[in-house]
């Protein structure tokens, strides 16, 4: 019976079209599943800044650049910890206690943008006293900037686009050379990649100086044995495929863990759903009398009651993990509207001829129910139960834009969600919606046209051409 | 009385489906005189009912092939547009009853102000004048004008078709073309719609063109037989002629599995089943299942005519 | 007559029983079978405590007078607000209240002019949430209704194979289209407004503020009829195809009646009463304000208020929601099935 349905299916482009796309998808969740376990991913989506900080922040996909014709910086981290050509570091003692402190980062820019952060992280070993170190920055036209004297903390970071006070200094260094006020807050970033000429007064035809740079800092250290290592973070505009979200998270693991979720919530609920409503409406066409009459009318109460906002009443109280909300979309459907539907059905089957041939023979209520009644109206409510699959992934992702839903995991509504509450439609950060939006739709689309071409096969009052 | 009602040359139906193109109307002819009832039988599935809906041009929605001619006294239809057929031929000229006209009437409306609708609407007739003819058609039928104003749910299937009898008859067309309008009626029923049918013939003097699988039921109202099969008509003859010597094989064998009343017979069947019009086979489409088939049978024989009247479709004749 | 009316009176009897259990299911959900209980008490208990506190008539009094004061205070707060009683027993009281519309008062939103009357707060969302969608219903019925038929009638035509195949396109709802939009035309062509119904301050005059409204409802009404309208024309075309190769309808066509006449009273005329029933129970239903389409578009209507509501666990206002959704649905039931006996003549003459 499949063959044939398959072949039948064949005939349908659009059908073809979605189950091709289903399968990408189902491809899409096996490489996630595999490739990241779900406790390490959602281990990474849930952990704090800390562990994203190498990534920058709300940075576009890579392939933008391709787009756009200015090459976007990518992220370029420079670690004392790591060895590596363009990172030095000496500790050389001197006298006594006295530790003279070096530290060297040379690297390349050649970008037509800039970075959109720039960071450097120590993590010293000392007792009572920090070493204490003087940072430049030196230009590629050979221009040495002093940045800041500082004291190296046991683990911290010195923000240098965060530096305000940098930041005047700079400024006014600017304008004095250029013998003009400038209009705008020049940023740090600006202020120490960019080209100090006329086109520095205006923020987006700023141009960026390309050559080598240099961030070196020097200074002394108080105590024997200590040791410094700092790691220099020029944070780029793009990140991966997929690009980062307000907390620098790697957005293609949502997108990528996305998937699974969606298409398992989704498939679940759709089938478990729509064969429990078949069963009672079979049970409840079958045994007919007070079965039949309480089942209505279970029925009718849960109809009147209005689902999703008590669907939302019970998620704003209870913040419920995927899986059991899950369960409560089920609990909550079971006893649908379907439940009437599937109750005609039977009612119309039940008194098919080879019904009552089978009861003449004695088969008992359950034999009937499941070798007669179920199979013969099985295969009409394949269609809608493919197509309601499309709804039940909204669902959740109506729930979690609405800021209900699971809050720890990775969904395509999460993602919309906090694109939404982070103001990614003002700040133009489209690719922020758009990824799961897209995700959202090839879904929908793919078991809309499944869906759609079923019907036509199975409905049996659409036999058309 | 004499010359001709309708003439059908070359009529051919073709229409599309999954699975191929259904020849359902092959290359039909078919001539009809006023006042005559030509009874069209064959099997299910022979292409009867399409043969009825093309010469009307009800066409299905899939409809691939039509062409040929139908001639009605002189007036070539098929060269009729549309918007022409309908206003000028359909229930004016030609009337049709179809098959299980259990459905065929609309079940939100009254049954008087349906009767009325091609009176009003076609003739312009004012609408107290088209009741009273409505009025007059249902006792004609032989049902009560009260139920005038009733809606057709709450009439029998024998009283359903009755009335539609009825409505065929309002505008005086020149030809009736009913469809199986007894097949789905017990048998009691069955036989005072053809005692009503047979008093519309002898009083009006209607031409009918009277579709069955019903061999026996056609004898009573049949002046001439085409027998149809596999989309094409086997046989034409005159009624008396052909209840007694059936010509085509296929007919002989018809007639040979009808039981008659008065003698011991032993009843005939026919082995195997008809072609599929999708795929209909090349030479002539009883070949299969015919006994006193022969090389030549190999090749589509043409119709060949037997006398002045009739024609058989086979090559034992030529 | 009669046997209509009885069925009526009974259909209705029923109804009315169960729309009594789903409030009282509400009440019940909506107040978390008495958890929401401790939440309110504890408010309730911060506010008097630091309404006590901050009060310098009270300052400078022995700290187990002042204890003594708040919980005195506290108590009569509860009592006064019934608190005192256990829960279950509250229910009841809820559930009275509520059926018989006496909706009480909010627990923490108020109405734009200020008051915490829940009826006049849903009174004053309500026909915000009417106006956006029945006017989308109405386009969507009407859309549907032409276009389906029309499309009906030419079967295999490229246009009639366009609908087939664009009808999938509405498995996106509404409010997704909606975010699109509000993309495209609020924030790159900045043509249209984000969301909300009125410009701020809104305009003084009836013709400005009109327009104004009209202006915001451009988007939200067309992310409806760009979601929902494929599916819509998708469906009545299928439903009138199925109708129109009923036997009723080709013996019409036999008779030689016009076109026109086939389409009203052959194919529509007895399609009616389903058609009807689903445009009405689909409107009522609208009403409830689609929560998520109002919430991305800021629409104050009472589907954006369920929302906030439900935020604060204001239950006054939730189960007021609820309970009149109840009715309603529970009204457009039976007066649906009285209007289709009407319509159709089998059911009246009682076959």
């Amino acid at each position: 019976m499949s063959v044939k349905l398959l072949k039948q299916l064949s005939t349908y482009k659009s059908a073809l079209i979605g189950l091709t796309v289903i399968l990408a998808l189902v491809a899409i969740s096996v490489y996630a599943v595999v490739a990241i376990p779900y406790d390490k991913a959602a281990l990474l989506w849930r952990a704090g800044e800390q562990q994203w900080l190498d990534n920058p922040r709300n940075a576009m996909p890579s392939w933008v650049s391709l787009l756009t014709r200015r090459s976007l910086p990518e992220t370029l981290i420079l670690d004392t910890g790591k060895p590596q050509p363009g990172v030095s570091k000496a500790v050389v003692p001197v006298a006594g206690r006295f530790s003279r402190v070096k530290i060297e980062f040379s690297f390349n820019y050649g970008y037509d943008d800039f970075p959109s952060e720039l960071n450097v992280f120590f993590k010293a070993s000392f007792n009572a006293s920090p070493p204490l170190v003087t940072v430049h920055w030196v230009k590629p036209n050979g221009e040495d900037v002093t940045l800041k004297t500082l004291q190296i903390p046991k683990e911290g970071s010195y923000y240098v686009s965060n530096d305000d006070a940098l930041a005047k200094e700079l400024r006014s260094a600017l304008s004095g050379k250029l013998n003009k006020t400038i209009e705008y807050e020049v940023p740090v970033t600006t202020l120490l990649f960019a080209v100090e000429d006329e086109d520095l007064l205006n923020p987006g035809t700023a141009k960026v100086m390309k050559g080598a740079y240099k961030l070196w800092m020097e200074g002394s250290a108080f105590e024997t044995g200590v040791d410094v290592d700092a790691k220099l973070t020029v944070y780029g505009k793009v990140y991966g495929w997929a690009g980062t979200d307000h907390l620098r998270r790697d957005l293609g693991i949502a997108i990528l863990w996305g998937t699974p979720i969606a298409l398992s919530f989704g498939v679940i609920a759709a089938v478990s759903i729509a064969l429990i409503q078949m069963f009672i409406g079979a049970v409840s066409a079958w045994f007919g009398g007070s079965v039949d009459t309480v089942t209505q009318r279970v029925t009718e109460i849960i109809m009147i009651l209005p689902f999703l906002p008590i669907l939302i009443m019970i998620s704003t109280f209870y913040k419920f993990n995927i899986w059991v909300l899950l369960l409560v979309v089920i609990a909550l459907s079971v006893f649908g509207g379907g439940v009437k539907n599937y109750r005609a059905m039977f009612l119309q089957v039940k008194e098919f001829p080879y019904v009552e041939a089978a009861k003449a023979y004695g088969a008992g209520s359950f034999r009937i129910l499941t070798r007669y009644l179920i199979p013969k109206v099985l295969p009409t409510i394949i269609p809608s139960v493919v197509l309601s699959v499309a709804d039940f992934v909204f669902l959740e992702a109506a729930l979690a834009i609405l800021g209900l839903g699971d809050p720890l995991t990775p969904t395509w509504g999460k993602v919309i969600n906090d694109s939404y509450r982070n103001g990614a439609l003002y700040k133009g950060l489209y690719y922020w919606v758009l990824e799961p939006s897209a995700m959202l739709t090839l879904t929908s689309l793919s078991f809309a046209m499944l869906g759609f071409a079923l019907d036509k096969i199975f409905n049996p009052r659409l036999k058309e051409m | 009385m004499e010359g001709k009602q309708l003439s059908v040359e070359g009529l051919t139906m073709y229409y599309k489906t999954m699975r191929g193109e259904v020849k359902a109307v092959d290359n039909v002819s078919l001539p009809l005189l006023k006042g005559e009832t030509v009874a069209v039988i064959g099997e299910s599935g022979c292409g009867k009912s399409s043969l009825a809906k093309a010469i009307i041009r009800l066409l299905p929605r899939n409809v691939s092939v039509y062409r040929g001619t139908v001639l009605l006294n002189g007036l070539n239809l098929m060269e009729l547009s549309e918007e022409e057929f309908a206003r000028k031929v359909r229930w004016v000229k030609i009337t049709y009853v179809p098959q299980a006209a259990l459905n065929s009437l609309n079940p939100v409306i009254k049954v008087g102000d349906q009767m009325i609708e091609p009176l009003v609407l076609r003739l312009g007739i004012a609408k107290r004048e088209a009741i009273e003819k409505a009025a007059e058609a249902l006792t004609t039928v032989g049902i009560s004008k009260d139920f005038l104003n009733r809606y057709p749910f709450e009439l029998s299937g024998g009283m359903k078709q009755r009335v539609i009898i009825a409505m065929s008859l309002t505008l005086r067309p020149n030809l009736m073309i009913l469809d199986e309008p007894t097949s789905s009626l017990d048998v009691l029923t069955q036989a005072s719609i053809m005692n009503l049918l047979k008093a519309v013939k002898r009083d009006l003097k209607v031409s009918m063109m009277f579709i069955t699988h019903d061999v026996s039921l056609s004898s009573e109202l049949a002046d001439k037989v085409a027998v149809m099969y596999a989309g094409q008509i086997v046989e034409f003859s005159s009624a008396d002629r052909f209840y007694l010597e059936p010509k085509h094989p296929y007919s002989q064998k018809l007639m040979q599995s009808v039981p008659t009343l008065r003698r011991d017979k032993e009843l005939a069947y026919i082995p195997g089943s008809p072609p599929s019009l999708l795929n209909p086979p090349k030479g002539c489409r009883f070949y299969e299942r015919c006994s006193l088939k022969f090389e030549k049978c190999e090749v589509e024989p043409p119709t060949i005519p037997v006398d002045k009247v009739s024609s058989v479709k086979c090559w034992l004749y030529g | 007559m009669l046997p209509l009316v009885k069925y009526v009176l009974k259909r209705g009897s029923i109804l009315f029983v169960a729309v009594i259990i789903a409030v009282y299911i509400t009440v019940l959900i909506a107040n978390m079978g008495g958890y929401v209980d401790e939440i309110v008490k504890g408010e309730l208990y911060l506010q008097v405590s630091q309404g006590i506190r901050q009060n310098p008539a009270y300052r400078g009094l022995n700290e187990t007078v002042v204890s003594g004061l708040i919980n005195a205070t506290y108590h009569n707060e509860l009592k006064r607000l019934g608190f005192d009683k256990p829960f279950i027993y509250r229910s009841f009281t809820y559930l009275s209240n509520a059926l018989s519309l006496s909706l009480g008062r909010a627990l923490f939103i108020s109405s734009n002019s200020g008051s915490k009357s829940v009826y006049v707060i849903i009174a004053e969302r309500l026909p915000n949430t009417v106006l956006l969608f029945t006017t989308t219903q109405l386009c969507l019925f009407f859309i549907g209704l032409f276009t389906g038929l029309i499309l009906s009638r030419r079967y295999g035509s490229l246009a009639d194979k366009l609908s087939v195949l664009l009808a999938p396109l509405s498995s996106l709802p509404g409010w997704f289209y909606g975010i699109f939009l509000i993309l495209i035309f609020a924030s790159l062509f900045r043509l249209l407004p984000y969301g909300g119904m009125l410009d701020v301050p809104p305009p003084a005059d009836a013709l400005g503020y009109s327009l104004s409204v009209l202006k915001h409802m451009v988007l939200p009404v067309l992310s409806w009829l760009i979601a929902y309208s494929f599916i819509e024309v998708y469906v009545r075309r299928t439903f009138f195809l199925m109708f129109s190769s009923e036997d009723y309808v080709e013996f019409a066509k036999a008779k030689g009646l016009p076109e026109g006449l086939i389409l009203r009273r052959y194919v529509l005329r007895p399609t009616l009463p389903p058609i009807v029933t689903d445009f009405s129970l689909r409107l009522i239903a609208s009403w409830l304000g689609a929560i998520v389409t109002e919430t991305v578009f800021n629409w104050p209507g009472i589907g954006s208020l369920f929302y906030d509501a439900s935020m604060l666990f204001d239950t006054p206002v939730l189960v007021g929601l609820v309970t009149i959704y109840a009715y309603l649905l529970a009204l457009t039931v039976l007066v649906l099935e009285f209007v289709y006996a009407i319509l159709d003549p089998r059911i009246r003459v009682g076959a």
